[in-house]
């Protein structure tokens, strides 16, 4: 029986809507480097979410060093040997590096705070790590490399026995990343248990001993990193055939409706162009943070460009507001549901209305009567499950919610409807109803720009597929041509 | 099924119209209270005077129940009005415009200090807090200057009647800014419930970011509505100098906050996206009848003051309590 430090048993944990965890069981060795894979929405965040007492799971055990913990608060798990280097770093940005590390655990001299030993020690694990600093600077004045340092340093000083790194590497240079990755491996033999979070594959087969896949929110397989290979993970990670049946007949697409040329925007969107065709459903792959909903956001001038042209059926235009890209004919099914596309308390029926209230009124005023009859209509037709049109949107369930957000802009009637990461957090019956939601769309006419995560679903609604990948195009396919395992391949 | 849904819909309908208009039974059990301790307090004579006096904060609550509707608050509004009565004095008495002009230009000072709030705010994006504190001292200041710290009295008869005139005679007459009040509250019940101006403004208090992402115009509907809340400053401001006559500093004093009270009590959401305005004269009328009272009844005004910090307490704690249930 090998040695583990973390043994995770059943972890269930269930968002409304949909299974974030599914009974997932990991077991962790003492003193290796646990590497934690999965495509975005998998479950890693929630599994560390958990780990770290931020989220309680409804099911499940966690056993540290053979004893089962109950881990209710990140102060327990932090006092328990769980330390966690979020993606987002939370610190005390106006407080000095040795304050940091110190921060909710102060050294005293008698009953006086010991900053001078503080200072001292500080230093001292900083060099140790290969990252020497001047420890009475701000951390709002270090590099991102340098922040994640300090946070190793505060972790370590807690004596955390586990710790857990959420994509350190994403935001890092080369030489910053070579010099994290030693500093990891010593911690190793420092004796400390290291799980780690990443997308990109060379760290993986580098720096870890195991490697576990999740896949929407299930533990897949846990494998020593020296028996698998690069491909073999990759198609963990997407894994399952398609799904479901996606309803996408080929059809004979239209002229070119919108045009994007030499989209550039600084440090996020690096010479992009792209066609979209009338009745098209165009897919645009990448990892969260590539570009994605950069791009679309450039496109309907949320976001200012620094260079690039626009055109709408060959003529240029241009975009430098929101309500003008409306105005346009084009749309947006926002990323946050509950945050962008809906406004919770208010009515299903004031959501559907709330872009086109020259459809429900009569100059100014508003016509309640037709306001009604609208949204009525609209929860028919696309099978809006709520008691009545007049239920505060809150109440809904995500997929439903969902729908209430596209019957606005069937409302508007757009002629490009762009959709970021239309079917994220809903559950699966759901999820098929409004992939048939865009693929009528498509057959009315429409141009459809598809931004998701979900490699299944791209490959199965896309006429083409477009790789976003460090805000760069990396690839097209038609449809047909792509595969997850193809196109995963470019995102990473 | 549909039966169950039915019956809860009745239900939930009913105790949101109870919990929206709880302060209408808090009224009644007020007058109720204080017509069994006082002969005086039930005449026609009595509740004139109340109404009256209710006139002028109660115009400057539809304006702050605009903005609590988009989520936020103007604390300059009592010091608008304290500014337009300044300017409407001065114009009539030391620079010998036609009064009716000098209305005019009082209105639109008001609207003109409420836009530069909007526009600080909406387009610069600095808190509402920091701007309208500081147009607060801004306006008071302003006045102090027009006025010399000194009142300004005496205003023509030709304008008197707008505060103090009765359709019907004195005696037993209805208040003609009474008339102007209930006008302008059925007014902008209309624009708030039943115009898209309205509807994009509940969507805004809703969820900001989502009222952009349906292509409302966030920021102009932002700097529009305290421009009206500022010319209804001007407005109250006219009522306010024409009843007592005078244009004093005291003119407008902390009708912000009476104003935020009476959105509280009236059960309109702080945080923006629920509330009908109707609320907001509800608990204006609640204010004044409970200070009326307390002053019938000969309460120490040094504790009338206290009571309305703890009034004003007790509110939010109950805004809190229904937002925590919900």
């Amino acid at each position: 029986m090998a040695d583990n430090i973390l043994e995770l048993k059943n972890i269930t944990k269930v968002f409304p809507g949909v299974k974030a965890l599914d009974k997932v069981s990991v077991s962790i060795q003492r003193g290796t480097v646990h590497a934690l894979v999965g495509e975005n929405g998998a479950g890693k965040s929630t599994l560390i979410k958990v780990l770290a007492g931020i989220y309680h799971s409804e099911e499940g055990e966690v056993f540290l060093d053979g004893v089962k913990v109950d881990l209710r608060t990140p102060y327990e798990s932090q006092q328990k040997g769980i330390s966690v280097v979020h993606q987002e770093l939370k610190m005390s940005e106006t407080l000095s590096v040795a304050e940091n590390v110190f921060l909710g655990n102060l050294m005293y001299k008698g009953r006086i705070v010991d900053w001078k030993g503080m200072r001292q020690r500080a230093s001292e694990m900083l060099r140790e790590l290969g990252v020497p600093m001047d420890v009475t600077v701000a951390v709002e004045r270090l590099s991102v490399a340098q922040k994640q340092m300090v946070e190793i340093c505060k972790a370590i000083n807690r004596n955390c026995k586990v710790l857990i790194m959420d994509e350190p590497s994403a935001t890092l240079t080369e030489k910053e990343q070579s010099l994290m990755f030693n500093t990891i491996r010593k911690l190793k033999e420092n004796g400390v248990t290291i799980i780690y979070i990443s997308h990109r594959m060379e760290e993986i087969f580098d720096l870890s001993d195991h490697v576990s896949v999740l896949r929407d929110g299930a533990h897949i397989a846990t494998l020593p990193v020296a028996n698998v290979t690069r491909d073999e993970l990759v198609s963990m990670m997407v894994g399952r055939a398609v799904a479901h049946d996606y309803p996408r007949s080929a059809k004979a697409l239209g002229e070119v409706v919108l045009e994007a040329r030499g989209i550039k925007r600084k440090g996020v969107l690096n010479d992009i162009s792209f066609q979209l065709r009338r009745g098209e459903v165009l897919g645009v792959a990448g990892l969260v943070g590539a570009g994605r909903t950069e791009l679309a956001r450039a496109v309907l001038g949320i976001d200012r460009i620094d260079a690039g042209e626009i055109l709408l059926h060959g003529k240029p235009v241009k975009i430098d507001s929101f309500r003008k890209a409306i105005g346009l004919g084009l749309s947006l099914v926002p990323e946050d549901r509950k945050s962008q596309g809906l406004v919770q308390i208010a009515t299903v029926s004031r959501n559907i209305c709330m872009v086109n209230m020259d459809a429900v009124s009569h100059g100014f005023v508003m016509d309640a009567a037709r306001e009604r009859q609208v949204s009525q209509e609209y929860v028919e037709k696309m099978d809006i499950s709520t008691p009545n049109v007049e239920t505060e949107a809150q109440y809904l369930s995500g997929g439903n919610q969902q729908k209430v957000v596209i019957a606005k802009w069937l409302l508007e009637d757009s002629e490009i409807v762009i959709l970021d990461e239309p079917t994220r957090g809903i559950d699966v019956g759901a999820k098929s109803e409004i992939h048939r939601l865009i693929v009528d769309l498509a057959e009315k006419g429409k141009s459809i720009l598809m931004i998701s995560s979900e490699l299944p679903e791209i490959v199965g609604m896309s006429d083409r597929v477009m790789v976003i990948h460090e805000g760069n195009l990396v690839g097209e396919f038609k449809r047909g041509e792509a595969t997850p395992e193809k196109i995963m391949a470019l995102c990473i | 099924m549909s039966q169950l849904t039915a019956g809860r819909n009745v239900r939930g309908r009913f105790s949101k119209f109870t919990k929206d208009y709880a302060i209408v039974v808090a009224i009644l059990l007020l007058m109720v209270v204080f017509t069994f301790a006082s002969d005086y307090f039930l005449t026609y004579r009595n509740i004139r005077n109340i109404l009256m006096q209710t006139v002028s904060v109660a115009i400057v609550c539809i304006g702050q129940a605009i903005i609590v509707t988009t989520g936020e608050f103007d604390l300059s509004l009592g010091q608008n009005v304290c500014l337009t009565s300044a300017v409407m004095a001065y114009l009539i008495k030391f620079a010998g415009f036609n009064p009716w002009i000098a209305i005019l230009c009082a209105i639109l000072v008001g609207a003109m200090v409420g836009m530069s709030n909007g526009l600080l705010i909406a387009y610069a994006g600095i808190p509402c807090f920091i701007v309208t504190l500081g147009f607060q001292m801004i306006a008071r200041g302003a006045a102090k200057i027009i006025t010399n710290a000194s009142p300004i009295a005496g205003m023509p008869e030709q304008i008197k009647w707008i505060g103090r005139g009765f359709i019907g005679g004195n005696e037993y007459g209805f208040p003609i800014s009474v008339l102007i009040m209930l006008g302008l509250f059925l007014l902008f019940m209309f624009i708030t419930l039943r115009t898209k101006f309205g509807r994009s403004l509940y969507a805004i208090g809703g969820n900001k970011e989502a009222a952009y992402f349906a292509g409302i115009n966030v920021k102009a509907h932002r700097a529009v509505i305290y421009t009206i809340a500022g010319a209804l400053c001007g407005i109250s401001a006219v009522i306010l100098v024409t009843r007592l006559d005078s244009a004093a500093l005291t003119n407008g004093n902390l009708y912000e906050f009476d104003a935020i009270i009476a959105c509280i009590l009236g059960g309109i959401s702080l945080a923006g996206g629920r509330g009908k305005i109707i609320q907001a004269f509800f608990g204006a009328i609640f204010l004044m009848l409970f200070f009326n009272g307390m002053t019938m009844l000969n309460v120490n005004p040094f504790v009338q003051d206290v009571l309305k910090g703890v009034v004003m307490i007790g509110a939010v704690a109950l805004d809190v309590v229904r937002n925590r249930r919900r």
